[in-house]
This record gives C-alpha cells, sequence and structure tokens, in this order.
C-alpha cells in the first residue's frame, strides 16, 4: 500500500514558518561555531535544543545545516548525539551539503569512546545519500572488526542501511559474507540477531536474480544454523528472540525426533514475560507439529494457559492482538478453550474493540455444555447501556443459536429480549428471530406470538423492518392481524426510505395474499400500483414481475413467490476455509488481525523477503489487478479482492465438476432453487436427494452457477493413471506439503454407506490403495478423521499430497490438494473424489 | 520491521517525530490518524491496530499521550505493540511519568533513548538497566553537565562487559553499602458479581515485585509454600526456568533497583471479601436504588479505601442519594462514586436515594454496573504464601523485606 514517493515538504501549512527565528538561531551558531571559551558547550546545547525542538515540530530548518555542521566540533556527547539527529534529518534532501559532514562523522568513526564510533557509523549510515556510499564502505568495515561489539552491533544494521541505498555496492563490497561469519562467530548475542536481520533481508532481495543468494537463503534454515541459534537463544534479548523464532518457524526438521529437541529446547519460552516471544514460540509449536494430529492436539493443551494470560495480564492494546490469534486457533480447534470460557467474559472497562473480539470467542467456543453459561452472560451485556454492545451480544446470542443443536432455552431468551422494549434491542433481535425461524421452522408458533405483539410502529431501522415484514409474510397465515398490518404499511408507502424494506413488502403482501386472497386483494392493488410508480428500480421491477405473474396465472406465482421451503441447515461461511488455512500459515503476522491472508492487503513489494511468495503462484492475479488501484483506494479494494478472489474460486469449483454434473437428473430443478435463493443469501445444502454420488458432488457446486461460468468450455479431464507403487518417505512429504501452494480445496459430501464402514481409518487406507493412493499418516477418533494421502502419475515423478478431513457424522470431507504439476491438479481431485465416492460401495 | 515511530499529545500534536527506515513517513499520516480518533470519539475506543491507505499503524495510549508506529511490511502484531508498551514504560521511568510537558522537554532523552531502543525498525534493547548506562537519565545531566561527558564514555567503555556476561541485566561491579532486598506480593482480584449475588468470574492477577540492593553478583533462591495454586507463571528473563520446572523454586541473580519477577494468575477463587448488594425498583417514572456493603469473607486485615462507583443510566435525569457512612458524590459526567473508606464496626454501610426518570419511561430499562474497588494491606487474597529467600555471593548478611497487598482489579457487581 505504498502511496507514490509524496512531495517532501518539512513545514506543513498550519505550523508558524519560524523564518525569524531560524536567521536568529544561524546567527547565534556562528559566532558560537569558532569560540573555544568555556561554556561555549553549554550554549551550543541550548541552540541545538532549539534547532531540534523546531524540526520537532515541523518548522524547516535545513537553513542552519552549514552551521551546524561548523559547530559539531566538539567531545560533549549529548551535542553529537542532538548533531547526527539532524543531520540525518535533513541530509536526504540537501545532499550537497551532507558532504560536508562526512568529514567530521568519519573522523568520529575513529574515536577512542566506542559509544561515539558507534553513534558516528549509525548517523553515516543513515545520511543514505547515494552518491556519498563511497564514503561510507570503509567505515562499515572497520565497524564490521571493530573490538567492542556495541560498533559491530551497529556496523551490522549499518550493512543493511548501505543494501538500501545502493545494492550493488554493498555486494561489491562483499559485506554479505562477512555478515555470515560475525553471524556463525561473534560471542556478543545482539550483533549475531542483526547480522541474521540483515542477511535474511538482503539475501532475500539478491535471491530473486542470484543463485548464490537463494543458496545462501536456504542454508539460514539448515539444521546447523538454526541449531546454532536455539543453542543460543537464552543469550538473546527477547526482541532478537522473535526474530530467531519467526526464522525456525520456517525450518523443516527431518524427522519427529528432532522435532521434540526443538519444542523441549523452546519450551520454557512459553514463559516469557514478553507477549511477543510467547507468541513466537507459539507458532514455531503449531508449525512444527502440523502433520503430526496427536501431537498437535497436545501443543493446543500446552499453549492453552500461556495464552489466557497474556489475554487478562496486559494492556487492553496488547489483549486486542493476542485475541485476535485465540479466535484463529479456536476455529482450527474449538475444543480448546471450551472449558475457560470465562475468561472472554467481557469486563465493563474493556474497551468496545476488546468486547467485541470476547464476544466473537464467545459465541466461537459456546457448546452443549457451557451454552448456557455463555448466553446468560450475554443477556445480561443485551441491557447494557453501551448501545453497540448490547447490539453485538445479541448478534452472538443468534449466532450461538444458529450452530446449537438445542436451541430451546435460547429462543425464550431472545423473545425475552423483545420484551424489554428498547428500540436496539429490538432491533437485533427481530433479524435475528427471522433467521432462526429460516433453521429452526418448528419454533414459529412461540415466536409469532410473541413477534405478533411488536407494533411496526416501534421497528425503524430498515434491516428490522424487513425482517418483521418477512415474518408476517411467511407467516400470514398463523399472524391473525398479517394483512392489516402489511396494509397500513403500505398505507405509507412513500415514507418509507428504504429500497430494502419496499421489496420485502411487496413479497409479503404476494405471499400474504396467495394464503388470504379476500382480506389483502386491496393491500396488494396498492402495493403493485406504489411498486410499479416507485423511482427505484428494483422495485419497480418486482412489482411488474408480480403483476405480470399474477396476470399469467394465480397457480405459477404462487409456485414462484411461495414454494414450500427446506429449512436452512447451514449458513453460508463468509471465509473459505482456504483463506483460514492461509491466514493460520500467517500466525504471528497481521493477516491475523485483519483476518486476511497477507497477499489480500500487502503491496508485493512490502512481503517480507520470506513472504509466501512461493504460495501465491495460483492467486497472484489478485495483487497484479490491485497493484493498479491508486493508493486511496486500496483499503476498499482490498474487500474486494476478497470477493474476487472467491468468487474465482466458485468458477472453479464450478467448472471441476461439470462435466460430471451434466448428466444428473435433477439438474435443471435444483438450479431453481438455487437461482432463488441467493436472494435471500442462503445456502441450503439440504436439498432433495439426487439418486446418485456423483450428483451429491455436483449439487454442491450448483451454486457456483449463479455466477458467471467461464466462457470457454471446460476441457474434458484428462485421463490421469497413477503409479500403483508409489513410494514417498515422510520427510520429502512434510517438505513438499509446507513448499507447495494448496492447488484445491474443497468441501464434498460423503455417502452414507461409506461413512458407517469408517469404522477405523485403517479401512478407508486399504480402500484408497487398491486406487494406487497411498497414505503416509493418519488419525484420530470418530467422528473426526484426519489423513495424509499421496499419489504418484504414472510415467512421471509428478507428485499429488492430500490432506482429508473426514466428519462422519455430518457425512463431510475436507480436501485440500496439492500438487507438483498444479495443470493436472483437476483431473486429480476428479479422480480422488470419484474413488472417495465409492468407499464403502459393493 | 517499524519504518516510523511519532508521539502524539491528547490533542494530536506531533511531539516527537523518529524515522527509522530509508522509507521516509510523511507526517501526513497523523493527521489521518487524528481524524480517525475524531470520528471514534475517544482515543481510547480505536482499534490498536490500523490499516491507513498507505501504512498499518499500531498505537498505543498511555496518559493521554499516543504512541503511534507505521509498518508497511508484514510482522507480528504483538512485537510492535509490545515495543510500544515498553517504550512508554521506559520513558515514564526516565522521565518520573508521563505526560506532555515532560516529554516535550525532555525531548533530546526521548530521542537518544528510541536511538538506543531501536535500530533501523528493529527492536534491540528495552532493559531499562542496560539503557540506563548508556544514557544517563535527565536529572544527571541537567545537574553536571560537564561531568556526564567524562561518566558516559567510562561507562560505555563497561558496556560489553555486561551484554556479553550472561546476565544482560546488570551491572557486573555494583556497590552498595547497605545490601538490603524487598519482596512484595501484590495481588488484584478480577470478579463480577451478578444481581442475584453469584459470583460469575472471580481471579486473582498476581506479581511479585523484588527492589533489590544489592552488591556484587547475588544469587538469590526464593521459594513459596504452596506454588500448586499457581495456574500460570510469567518470569523477568533473570528467572532460572529449570529449578522452577523440577522444584517451583525461582533461582535468579537480581537485576538492581526494582524489577517485576514473576506475574501469576490464581483461577476460580469461591469467595471474595466484601459484598456489595443493590437493589433497584422503578415505579411510575421514579427509581429507588439502595446499595449495601459489608464484609463477606474476614481476611484478618483490615479492608481499606473501599469505594463503590457506578454510572448512571442516560435515562436518569436527577438522582438524589445519601448514605449513612462515607461520603457520596455525582460528578458532571454522571458518574457517581461512594467512597466508604474502612467498614465501621457498628453499622452496616448502606446509600439509599431516589432517581428520576427522564419523561415518558415508566421504568428503568438499563441497569448500572457497579465498580468496587478496596486494598487489603499484609494478605494476598490467593493464599500464596512466601516460604523463605535465600541469598549466596553475598560481602555482608542483607537486610530482607517482605510485604503482601491486595487491591481489586475489576471487580464489579451488576444490577
Amino acid at each position: 500500500m505504498a502511496p507514490p514517493a509524496q512531495s517532501q515538504k518539512s513545514s506543513s501549512p498550519s505550523q508558524p514558518s519560524g523564518k525569524g527565528e531560524v536567521s536568529d538561531v544561524k546567527m547565534q551558531l556562528r559566532q558560537l561555531a569558532g569560540s573555544r571559551a568555556p561554556g561555549t558547550d553549554d550554549s551550543k546545547r541550548e541552540l541545538f535544543k532549539k534547532v531540534i525542538s523546531y524540526m520537532t515540530i515541523g518548522i524547516d530548518v535545513s537553513a542552519v545545516f552549514s552551521e551546524m555542521v561548523m559547530c559539531s566540533a566538539t567531545s560533549d556527547i549529548v551535542l553529537k548525539k542532538m548533531c547526527y539527529l539532524y543531520v540525518g534529518n535533513y541530509a536526504k534532501n540537501n545532499p550537497d551539503l551532507a558532504l560536508l559532514t562526512i568529514n567530521f562523522l568519519q573522523r568520529d568513526c575513529k574515536d577512542e569512546d566506542p559509544m561515539i564510533r558507534g553513534l558516528a557509523l549509525r548517523s553515516l549510515c543513515s545520511l543514505r545519500v547515494a552518491n556519498l556510499v563511497e564514503y561510507l564502505v570503509g567505515p562499515l568495515g572497520n565497524g564490521l572488526k571493530d573490538g567492542n561489539s556495541y560498533v559491530r552491533m551497529v556496523a551490522s544494521i549499518g550493512v543493511l542501511k548501505l543494501y538500501h541505498i545502493s545494492a550493488s555496492t554493498c555486494m561489491d563490497a562483499d559485506f554479505p559474507a562477512m555478515l555470515k561469519h560475525l553471524m556463525l562467530n561473534d560471542k556478543d548475542a545482539q550483533v549475531v540477531a542483526n547480522c541474521l536481520t540483515s542477511l535474511q533481508e538482503i539475501w532475500g532481495l539478491e535471491a530473486s536474480t542470484s543463485e548464490e543468494a537463494a543458496r545462501e537463503r536456504e542454508m539460514l534454515l539448515s539444521k546447523a544454523v538454526i541449531y546454532y541459534f536455539l543453542n543460543r537463544i537464552k543469550e538473546f534479548s527477547e526482541w532478537a528472540q522473535c526474530i530467531v523464532l519467526e526464522l525456525v518457524a520456517k525450518y523443516v526438521p527431518s524427522d519427529s525426533n528432532e522435532i521434540f529437541d526443538v519444542m523441549n529446547l523452546l519450551e520454557d519460552r512459553l514463559q516469557h514475560a514478553n507477549g511477543a516471544v510467547v507468541l513466537a514460540t507459539i507458532k514455531v509449536f503449531l508449525q512444527l507439529t502440523l502433520s503430526m494430529t496427536d501431537v498437535h492436539q497436545q501443543v493446543y493443551e500446552r499453549i492453552k494457559s500461556p495464552l489466557l494470560t497474556l489475554v487478562s495480564s496486559g494492556s487492553p492494546e496488547q489483549s486486542y492482538a493476542v485475541l485476535s490469534h485465540l479466535h484463529l486457533l479456536v476455529m482450527r480447534a474449538p475444543f480448546i478453550f471450551s472449558s475457560d470460557y470465562k475468561h472472554f467474559y467481557c469486563q465493563y472497562n474493556e474497551p468496545f474493540y476488546v468486547k467485541k473480539l470476547k464476544l466473537e470467542m464467545l459465541t466461537a467456543v459456546a457448546n452443549e455444555s457451557n451454552t448456557y453459561d455463555i448466553v446468560t452472560e450475554l443477556c445480561e451485556y443485551a441491557a447494557n447501556v453501551d448501545i453497540p454492545m448490547a447490539r453485538e451480544s445479541i448478534r452472538a446470542v443468534g449466532k450461538i443459536a444458529l450452530q446449537q443443536y438445542d436451541v430451546n432455552a435460547i429462543v425464550d431468551r431472545l423473545l425475552q429480549f423483545l420484551e424489554m422494549e428498547k428500540e436496539h434491542v429490538t432491533a437485533e433481535t427481530l433479524v435475528l428471530v427471522k433467521d432462526l425461524l429460516r433453521k429452526y421452522p418448528q419454533w414459529s408458533h412461540d415466536c409469532i406470538a410473541v413477534v405478533g405483539n411488536i407494533s411496526s410502529k416501534n421497528v425503524q431501522e430498515p434491516k428490522a423492518k424487513a425482517a418483521l415484514i418477512w415474518m408476517l409474510g411467511e407467516y400470514a397465515q398463523d399472524m391473525q392481524d398479517a394483512p392489516y398490518i402489511l396494509e397500513s404499511l403500505i398505507e405509507n408507502w412513500d415514507e418509507e426510505h428504504s429500497a430494502e424494506v419496499r421489496l420485502h413488502l411487496l413479497t409479503a403482501i404476494m405471499k400474504c395474499f396467495l394464503r388470504r386472497p379476500p382480506e389483502t386483494q386491496k393491500a396488494l392493488g396498492a402495493a403493485l400500483a406504489a411498486g410499479l410508480a416507485d423511482f427505484h428500480q428494483d422495485v419497480h421491477d418486482r412489482a411488474l414481475f408480480y403483476y405480470r405473474l399474477l396476470k399469467y396465472d394465480v397457480s405459477v406465482a404462487e409456485r414462484v413467490v411461495n414454494p414450500p421451503k427446506q429449512a436452512v441447515s447451514v449458513f453460508a461461511d463468509t471465509q473459505s476455509s482456504e483463506v483460514k488455512d492461509r491466514i493460520f500459515d500467517e500466525f504471528n503476522s497481521l493477516s491475523v488481525v485483519y483476518q486476511k491472508p497477507s497477499y489480500m492487503f500487502t503491496d508485493k513489494e512490502h512481503r517480507g523477503p520470506f513472504a509466501f511468495s512461493e504460495e501465491l503462484g495460483n492467486l497472484s492475479i489478485d495483487t497484479d489487478l490491485a497493484n493498479d488501484v491508486v493508493p486511496a483506494q486500496r483499503v476498499e479494494e482490498n474487500d474486494k479482492d476478497l470477493l474476487l478472489s472467491t468468487s474465482e474460486k466458485e468458477e472453479n469449483h464450478g467448472s471441476i465438476n461439470n462435466s460430471s454434473a451434466y448428466d444428473a437428473p435433477s439438474y435443471d430443478g435444483s438450479r431453481m432453487v438455487g437461482a432463488l435463493q441467493p436472494q435471500q443469501d442462503l445456502v441450503s445444502l439440504d436439498q432433495p436427494p439426487p439418486a446418485n454420488t456423483p450428483a451429491s458432488l455436483a449439487m454442491d457446486d450448483l451454486f457456483g452457477l449463479g455466477l458467471p461460468v467461464a466462457p470457454s468450455p471446460t476441457p474434458p479431464p484428462l485421463a490421469l493413471k497413477l503409479n500403483a507403487k508409489a513410494v514417498l518417505d515422510p520427510n520429502s512429504f512434510q517438505q513438499k506439503w509446507r513448499q507447495l501452494p494448496v492447488a484445491a480445496s474443497q468441501e464434498i459430501s460423503l455417502n452414507p454407506q461409506g461413512v458407517s464402514a469408517l469404522s477405523s481409518p485403517q479401512v478407508l487406507l486399504r480402500h484408497m490403495q487398491g486406487h494406487s493412493i497411498q497414505c503416509i499418516a493418519s488419525g484420530g477418533q470418530a467422528p473426526n478423521f484426519k489423513f495424509f494421502f499421496f499419489a504418484q502419475k504414472e510415467d512421471e515423478p509428478s507428485t499429488y499430497l492430500v490432506e482429508c478431513v473426514i466428519n462422519s457424522a455430518a457425512c463431510k470431507a475436507q480436501l485440500k490438494i496439492k500438487a507438483d504439476d498444479q495443470s493436472t491438479t483437476q483431473a486429480f481431485s476428479t479422480l480422488f473424489q470419484s474413488v472417495l465416492s465409492e468407499f464403502g460401495l459393493p | 520491521m517499524l519504518q516510523c515511530i511519532f508521539l502524539l499529545s491528547d490533542s494530536g500534536e506531533v511531539m516527537l517525530e523518529k524515522q527509522l527506515t530509508g522509507h521516509r513517513v510523511d507526517r501526513s499520516i497523523c493527521a489521518w490518524f487524528w481524524d480517525q480518533i475524531i470520528s471514534q470519539g475517544d482515543s481510547l475506543k480505536l482499534v490498536p491496530v490500523i490499516a491507513s491507505p498507505t501504512h498499518y499503524l499500531f498505537q498505543v495510549v498511555r496518559e493521554g499521550i499516543t504512541f503511534l508506529a507505521c509498518t508497511q511490511v508484514e510482522m507480528p502484531p504483538l512485537m510492535a505493540i509490545e515495543f510500544l508498551s515498553r517504550v512508554a514504560d521506559v520513558l515514564s521511568d526516565y522521565l518520573g511519568s508521563l505526560n506532555e510537558d515532560l516529554i516535550k522537554d525532555n525531548f533530546v532523552i526521548v530521542y537518544e533513548l528510541l536511538d538506543e531502543m531501536i535500530d533501523n525498525g528493529f527492536p534491540l534493547t528495552t532493559e531499562p538497566n542496560i539503557l540506563r548506562e548508556m544514557i544517563a537519565p535527565p536529572n544527571i545531566v541537567s545537574k553536571v553537565l560537564s561531568v556526564v561527558t567524562g561518566n558516559v564514555s567510562n561507562v560505555s567503555n563497561t558496556l560489553p562487559g555486561a551484554t556479553a556476561s550472561c546476565v544482560p541485566w546488570r551491572k557486573t561491579d555494583l556497590k552498595h553499602t547497605s545490601n538490603e532486598v524487598y519482596v512484595d506480593l501484590v495481588e488484584e482480584m478480577d470478579a463480577i458479581i451478578n444481581r442475584d449475588g453469584t459470583l460469575v468470574k472471580c481471579e486473582i492477577y498476581g506479581e511479585v515485585q523484588v527492589n533489590s540492593h544489592l552488591s556484587g553478583l547475588p544469587d538469590l533462591t526464593l521459594s513459596f509454600a504452596n506454588p500448586s495454586i499457581l495456574n500460570d507463571a510469567r518470569f523477568h528473563p533473570c528467572v532460572r526456568l529449570r529449578p522452577w520446572e523440577a522444584n517451583q523454586i525461582l533461582s535468579f541473580v537480581p537485576p538492581d533497583g526494582e524489577f517485576k519477577l514473576m506475574s501469576y494468575r490464581v483461577k476460580k477463587l469461591k469467595s471474595t471479601p466484601i459484598y456489595v448488594k443493590p437493589q433497584l425498583s422503578s415505579d411510575s417514572g421514579t427509581c429507588r436504588i439502595s446499595v449495601l456493603v459489608g464484609i463477606r469473607n474476614d481476611p484478618g486485615k483490615s479492608i481499606d479505601s473501599i469505594t463503590v462507583q457506578f454510572q448512571l443510566p442516560p435515562c436518569i435525569l436527577s438522582a438524589d442519594l445519601s448514605a449513612n457512612h462515607g461520603t457520596v458524590n455525582i460528578l458532571a459526567d454522571k458518574t457517581c462514586s461512594w467512597s466508604i473508606g474502612r467498614i465501621p464496626k457498628d453499622k452496616a454501610p448502606s446509600m439509599a436515594g431516589t432517581m428520576t426518570l427522564e419523561t415518558g419511561l415508566e421504568r428503568l430499562n438499563v441497569f448500572p454496573t457497579f465498580q468496587v474497588s478496596f486494598r487489603i494491606m499484609g494478605v494476598a487474597l490467593s493464599g500464596l504464601q512466601i516460604d523463605k529467600l535465600d541469598l549466596k555471593n553475598l560481602p555482608s548478611r542483607p537486610y530482607k523485606g517482605f510485604r503482601a497487598l491486595t487491591r481489586a482489579g475489576e471487580f464489579e457487581v451488576r444490577s
């Protein structure tokens, strides 16, 4: 998100120019420059202070540059520091003047006081003037060899600064090699850490053009180097530990013993007082055990209590950052915090941003055993003085209700909210009751009784009004007054500003008319007339559509407007599981806070040198598009990126399965259903069961058809032959799994016979093996199983890796496929799914 | 990697700007940031990590001063936030406290500190003891100007010795005339009590604070009588973790001066030392309120500085409240504060009164939360007890002092 370099203006127009003062200071400095009188340093100090303070408030004091340099001959360290600060600030824009400073900085670099040598070197490197780099090489080289660690520490970062001013100078002087030597041999841990940061960045940037740099970058992740760092980890400062841990998280151990070694070495880091260290350690643990299902679970247990302490002991800002990570973890493993839900109870004084995350946590950890307590607590917040908080809590109650099986108590609570007679509470609750009824139609009698008592006059917010109107239409049969309430709403058509509400009103009155024609006919006429005259295009079109439909045939209208509805079983998740996985890979980064993977919000050029660039191959279109956009619009654009990438994914889904979908018998009928539903933004998976299993696979992808399908016809899947005797050792599997991007990721339904045959993982393994798909690891207990499969092409050494998570209770499997050869992923995915669907069939 | 740090006053004025990398962050970002704050109404309401059109911003607010850091690259958010909090801690340690004037008066020191704490966007050291050796705190600078120059260069020569040793948090050759060490247990009780008196949540967050003035390189071991009650503990880097894991013994070489040796949590406590029972009933436009306070579980020591505070709901027009003990104040922002002090022996403190609701409202529909504070000297309510403190490597017998204190943290009672 870099703006084009802004024109540098040192003083903003709102602040005083301070011209008079500056020339005043200039005079005084000039007088002091040559003076050796006692007390000169004191007066210089005062003047320097004045200059720096002008600089700080934004007055341009570059005019006194030469005078400042003249006065810089001093042994007073504080004066020197101020002078360095001043020079560093203005040198970049006054390269000619900067030349003046070189002399005294170079002299200071040879001072006998190491502090001054270090400070001078730091300032010299911070001048950042391209045509002065020649003066930098000598002092830097000396600095790296300095006997004092403070100077070496400054020099090792100085190399990185030099690299950014002039990469070629830095490489020509062979500084990276010197840094490498220091990194592996220096006895001062801070020097070692600085070398590491510099080298990571330099080699990371060089790697694209130089093979040697790429090799060196790999070297940083070699076993010897990683162990060297791990063994010294306690010597590093807490911040350097973070950098080392970040590096270790990218290391791929060769076997499980090594994994345990690393974890043992690092376990005490979990008790470090610095939260950043704790979080970086947790990332290492999670990454290391990714493919070891059982250990991964133990890791969750182990990290739980340090994380909870971080949440409750730090400042609100720290809690916020930690809670964002907890949210990510709880999405992957809801059980980990399910008994610690009380930690997420909100305190009265906490800032809203912390409370909001806590509410999300409470929603995520709710399960059968704790729902009652959690909902009770949430109801407390609903009565809260803080209105946004009250709204969020009601939404949270609703979310819990939608994800639970036993909603008995929750519905009662929601209905109590309606009796609180507070406008915002009523509004939020109405929206929720509507969603609940769509999922649990069996509650309609209880809800309708209460909703019927609400006067529509007390509901003003469009969303709530729309929800109320929807209920009036949908349950017109059961609500005595429905036609009359709707009628009164139609009478005030002109005062209704929200198009959404007017659209709902049209549909509701239609539904009502189809059920209770005599009472509604008049209102319907009025609504259609008002709708036809409406200036809003959608409202007008819908009114016209209904009008013509009724004219054509009322029974057809009945079928269109009021078809029997299936209850919604699952509301569409806003975030795909692939995106969630990507964020998980980027644990302990900004992605977690934004709940988006970094490719969706960072510029390519700004992604760290170790960013997951290789994983971006299949998604880079998004960023390319985004790169052309003006920076100011970026924030919104990122949201569009998200949409774009998911819709693209849907397209892919569609085309993957199109070939098998064409022969599905129920194709047309279900398409109709699919087309009606997006309007209510829900995705129903409970459609009429199709005749055979391949079709049920296709069903999942029908929503994809609602979106524009790629114009070119899908090529028929290549006949893919797999090598029956494929071999891959666990280590190379792990390595590949880390390196390859996710080529395809989807959720598929399993046939019930298959699920019932899945008594233990082994049964499935044998079945898959029969089809040349080998298993490398498996684990889990009913209902959750996790498998890692691999397969190889018959004629070439191209490998496919699959992570398959099966939930036998839900008859669902989640697949993640990675492949050496991306172009054949689709073919493999189809093959894999068909093999999986044959499982359990005689 | 952070690219720039700004310090803003509570009116949004840029007090300090520290560019860290070659990429120069324009000051206009602060104006953008301040607009966001104004649109939120309060700097405390703004999320700590936000995306501006050009940079990611991290912000930490301490005593009205906003510490703002900018970056364009992916980095661990907690690292940035921890670092900014640490900068705030170090500054308030150096300057005595934090406020706009102190920073403006001592901006040179602040620049110097930032220079040593972070280079090219990577944090270096935030350990106060190390920084103190490199940069003299302000009062000394102003007092003995000329001496400082000499001193600083002397001190910096010892710097490599200290950082290369295994105890970077301690100078090598410390000398104190009187050797003494104080260990304080400071606990905060966080509790939520529902309107029916049930304890929804009650836990203790505790810290072991040590103030050490010991010569040489002393080696200390501190043990607890009942370490098993601790739920999770975090330690200062000086604590050796092996002895803790093996025997729950804290073995360490202390830094000089005050530091936080350890922090811990004790969950699921069963009872609170005092009770607060609010009762509200409303009818036809007026609301009667009564609050009773008393001792529920006598901790054995006196409970001091008890106050009960709550926010009057916005729908209340006026309130007439009085107490049989202590004073009741209603502030302009509708905060009602009842300071009780100690609970008298002869009567139970109670506050009662009536409140008028705004016209058209029959009954009260929002209920205030009562925030309670108190402090108890001499008791750690979690029950944690120090068993003994052993000191080795000391030239003379030191003085050892122990104290305990519990106060209310987030202690709230709902009505």
